[in-house]
């Protein structure tokens, strides 16, 4: 690649193999599958017919956003708490909170969801301190549901939710909030009207982030809902092995990757994603 | 400053709550993979290190954990490759002819790996890759790219592109270049991209689940098994060992970040 | 709080510790009602930690805060009303002007009426009225000033702190801007304490300056009276410049003495109440390069020494020298343009000339 005379040709080469990774061996196969979705079981749309006509495409629609919505809500609410304390906390501290973050957001999604397991299940931990300490005498259902389920996924979220606060939350310049003390505003005040509406940019980055990535999320709901309540992921999943319906999983499959792709692009001006990605690696 | 703005009782107190809510869980496992019981528990009459015998003795953990290593690295290897190379030609030609790139780039981040796990169940039919080593690792490897290629780029956004003109100018070809005077500087990027590439294909799941079925037998899968079959302390033992396994490579990470600013 | 009227501040022994570093050592000081205090100091003086123990954000280690005779030490900076400008202006940048101006209104729950009013005056006071709408990013440097002036100034605070105000400022615009602050100053007669690094902008702007190194109170008083009267080499050399003579005293009486400074004998003048060195002790003298004279042939003054050009500039109005003198070393020499009767050049040999009462006796507390 040395002497090609022409100097910005080199710099092209380097791109492609990757590009061309990406394009045969990404990009290729996600459209051919979806494009199953018109094709079979016969061509034309009468998958995407199911979702105004099929109960049971709808139930899991709407279990999903449902459990997405709430998913948001809370790792927002809780990511928002730790990233605020990260930002005001001392260089010593941060470092600590810090790691309360990225430890988990690096640990195997599996190894967490079997954490939950061992803690939530009937003969679980928490059940089991509750029974012997007389406060219950049934174990509580706190898996294999849909409370399970958010408590997982909560959990997994709150780390995808914490980078993009934190890195809009760092951008304030403290001074603001002297300058809001100095001026007569009481802690309240100052959060209220300066460092809320400052950081906000980072709690709508987050709470896009965060949907999108519960949207299509297979291996959590699939553990800790026990196949009693399903999210769009594992239901695509059911209906390509085990029920052999392709058309039927592909529909669904087109329609997140496009309930993404909307999501992101309405957002879009807000959002800067390489900067979300940025950050957290 | 003694008087800087500081979270309230209600701000410390849910930072608190939600930063023992994030790290309890994972450390409630190391005593549940103590116990000396022989079901999911808590140690009862003392510690015991049964479970984690009964781990290493067996020839299926090993064999997965071994499996789950090879794919690991030749997956990290490829995307390492390709990615610190596409890192580095999108910084030197223009932002925008590499805009489209770019996006391409965080396709894999963004889209759910269920729609690219049945993807590829139906593109590695014909091409003779389902349950095969190359299969594997060419999905994780594909995949791993984007988190390479972010690494890069941060460390390239810190790098004054006189000093390759520079270096240019004084005789030095593209691939010298490259050799001297670009990828010792960013090395540390790319080791992080390694190091997340790695942990990227470790811990993979849904698309094993799809392209992968008995030659073919990752850790992660036989984790899932596990879960779905029988939940028995050897379990924990296999998550307290996965556990101490990411902590070493972050903190190996960590290290050397910190090794390369100071 | 709001009697119009300026407030009087007593720094009592003030100390601030970080570990084992000292920021600010036993500073006393008085600020008096309406009057301009700047404190004045080389970076890491101690200034800032004074400022902002007096605003609140750093609590001293020992030592009292006092406003009109009451302890304010223990106090939460919202609960001192004092208005502050911080370095680099802190406007709220997701607010406009109106509502930056607003906001110390807002979070003493004043009705929305009686907040227009004030906004509109406060920013009238800076003239920046038709700018109301514009959010802090659209303003230039000088109007981003005004904006935070107004917001310290809007809800009538017993002070105002001024962190280093004008520092983000370009040279020309800062020179204007001083003006107007003391402008400013003057029409809501309120106590102001301003912080600097810029000695210009301090002997331009203070009623009085109070000079910092390395935490400690050096010299206060008038800016003529400390430029004129430096107590010590430091002050002499950071507030404009300075020649230092050193030598011993000698025959020293109640008008002045001799400084014997190697081979030359230097006479001083003392000023009333002045008291004489020792004879034989050490001594150091500032002399100002501005009250040297170049003398004309055949003139004279109370001390002469003769030398040559070692190097010259032209300043405009004057000239700045540098000269190589036969008994005392080198020299530096500001000297008028309209008084240099001649072209200088290096090498020319000159005869240097000044009054009795031009040195003026300093500790020499150099490190």
């Amino acid at each position: 690649m040395s002497d090609s005379g022409r100097p910005g040709l080199g710099w092209w080469l380097l791109i492609l193999p990757a590009l061309l990774l990406l394009l045969a061996f990404y990009v290729a196969p996600i459209v051919q599958v979806l494009a199953v979705s018109v094709t079979e079981p016969e061509m034309g749309l009468g998958n995407y017919e199911r979702i105004f006509t099929s109960g049971s495409v709808q139930r899991v629609i709407l279990t999903t956003l449902r459990i997405c919505l709430i998913t948001t809500v809370f790792a927002l609410l809780l990511g928002y708490g730790i990233a605020y304390a990260i930002t005001l906390a001392s260089p010593r501290m941060k470092g600590w909170w810090i790691l309360a973050v990225l430890v988990p957001l690096w640990i195997s999604v599996l190894v967490r969801a079997f954490a939950w397991v061992t803690l939530l299940r009937r003969q679980g931990l928490i059940n089991n301190t509750l029974m012997e300490s007389g406060l219950i005498s049934e174990p509580l259902p706190l898996v294999w549901n849909e409370f399970g389920i958010i408590v997982g996924m909560v959990h997994y979220m709150v780390p995808f939710a914490v980078l993009p606060m934190l890195s809009s939350m760092r951008e304030i310049d403290p001074r603001l909030l002297a300058a809001a003390r100095g001026l007569g505003a009481s802690r309240g005040d100052t959060f209220r009207r300066v460092f809320l509406p400052l950081s906000m940019p980072g709690v709508i980055a987050a709470g896009v982030l965060v949907f999108i990535f519960s949207l299509g999320f297979y291996i959590t709901p699939a553990i800790l809902g026990g196949g009693k309540t399903l999210m769009v992921a594992e239901w695509i999943s059911l209906q390509i092995l085990d029920l052999i319906r392709w058309g039927l999983g592909t529909m669904m499959a087109t329609m997140l990757v496009l309930a993404i792709l909307v999501t992101l692009a309405v957002f879009s001006r807000i959002v800067d994603l390489r900067r979300i990605f940025g950050s957290g690696a | 400053m003694d008087g800087a703005h500081t979270p309230g009782p209600f701000g410390r107190g849910l930072a608190w709550a939600t930063a023992l809510y994030l790290v309890l869980p994972i450390l409630i496992i190391l005593p549940v993979a103590l116990t000396d019981q022989r079901y999911l528990s808590l140690p009862q009459d003392g510690i015991s290190f049964e479970h984690f015998r009964t781990v290493l003795s067996s020839p299926e953990w090993l064999g997965s954990i071994w499996q789950s290593f090879t794919i690991a690295i030749a997956a990290t290897v490829l995307s390492v490759v390709a990615g610190t190379l596409c890192a580095i030609g999108c910084w030197r030609i223009s932002r925008r002819a590499t805009d489209l790139i770019r996006v391409l780039m965080l396709l894999p981040l963004i889209i759910p790996s269920i729609v690219y796990a049945i993807g590829l169940y139906r593109y590695f039919g014909p091409l003779g890759l389902l349950d095969r080593f190359a299969g594997v690792v060419l999905a994780h490897g594909v995949t791993g790219i984007p988190y390479v290629v972010i690494t890069v780029s941060t460390a390239l956004a810190g790098f004054d592109p006189r000093l390759e003109q520079a270096a240019r100018g004084m005789g030095a070809s593209l691939s010298q270049t490259l050799r001297w005077v670009i990828l010792p500087r960013i090395a540390p990027g790319i080791f992080s991209g390694a190091i997340f590439a790695f942990i990227h294909s470790w811990d993979e799941l849904v698309m094993v689940l799809f392209i992968a079925s008995r030659d073919v037998f990752t850790l992660p899968r036989r984790i899932w098994d596990g879960i779905n079959e029988n939940l028995d302390p050897a379990m924990a033992a296999v998550a307290v060992l996965l556990i101490l396994f990411t902590t070493l490579l972050l903190m190996a990470d960590r290290a050397l970040r910190r090794r390369s600013e100071g | 709080m709001s009697d119009g009227r300026g407030h009087a501040l007593v720094l009592r022994g003030l100390s601030k510790h970080y570990g084992a570093f000292t920021a600010v050592d036993k500073v006393s000081l008085e600020v008096g009602q309406g009057e301009f205090l700047t404190l004045l100091g080389p970076s890491g003086s101690g200034k800032t930690t004074i400022l902002m123990a007096v605003a609140g954000f750093v609590a001293p280690t020992a030592g009292s805060i006092l406003l009109d005779g009451s302890d304010i030490t223990p106090l939460p900076p919202e609960k001192r009303n004092f208005g502050m400008v911080f370095q680099g202006y802190a406007l709220f940048p997701h607010m406009t002007v109106a509502d930056n101006v607003a906001f110390p209104l807002r979070v003493r729950r004043l009705s929305r009426a009686d907040r227009d009013v004030k906004v509109r005056a406060a920013l009238d006071l800076v003239q920046l009225g038709q700018f109301a709408d514009r959010l802090p990013k659209q303003l230039s440097g000088g109007q981003q000033q005004r904006v935070a002036l107004a917001r310290a100034l809007v809800f009538d605070p017993a002070l105002l702190l001024l962190d280093e105000p004008l520092s983000a400022l370009d040279k020309k615009l800062r020179a204007e801007l001083q003006e107007e602050l003391k402008a400013l100053h003057k029409r809501v007669g309120r106590t102001f304490i301003n912080v600097t690094h810029d000695q210009e902008e301090a002997l331009s702007m203070s009623d009085r300056i109070a000079i910092l190194n390395h935490g400690k109170l050096i010299q206060h008083g008038a800016p003529g009276a400390l430029y004129e009267r430096p107590r010590t080499r430091f002050v002499a050399d950071f507030l404009g410049k300075s020649n230092f003579l050193e030598g011993i005293a000698r025959v020293p009486t109640a008008r002045g003495f001799t400084l014997e400074a190697g081979v030359h004998d230097i006479a001083v003048r003392l000023t009333e109440g002045e008291a004489p060195p020792p004879e034989g002790k050490r001594s150091l003298l500032s002399l100002r390069p501005e009250k040297i004279g170049l003398l004309t042939d055949g003139a004279t003054a109370e001390n002469v020494v003769g030398g040559s050009i070692v190097a010259w500039s032209y300043l405009g109005a004057g000239y700045s020298l540098r000269i190589s003198t036969d008994t005392l070393g080198e020299l530096r020499v500001v000297l008028p343009a309209w008084q240099a009767s001649f072209a200088p050049a290096e090498g020319l040999p000159v005869r240097l000339g000044w009054s009795a009462d031009a040195a003026v006796l300093v500790e020499d507390d150099a490190p």
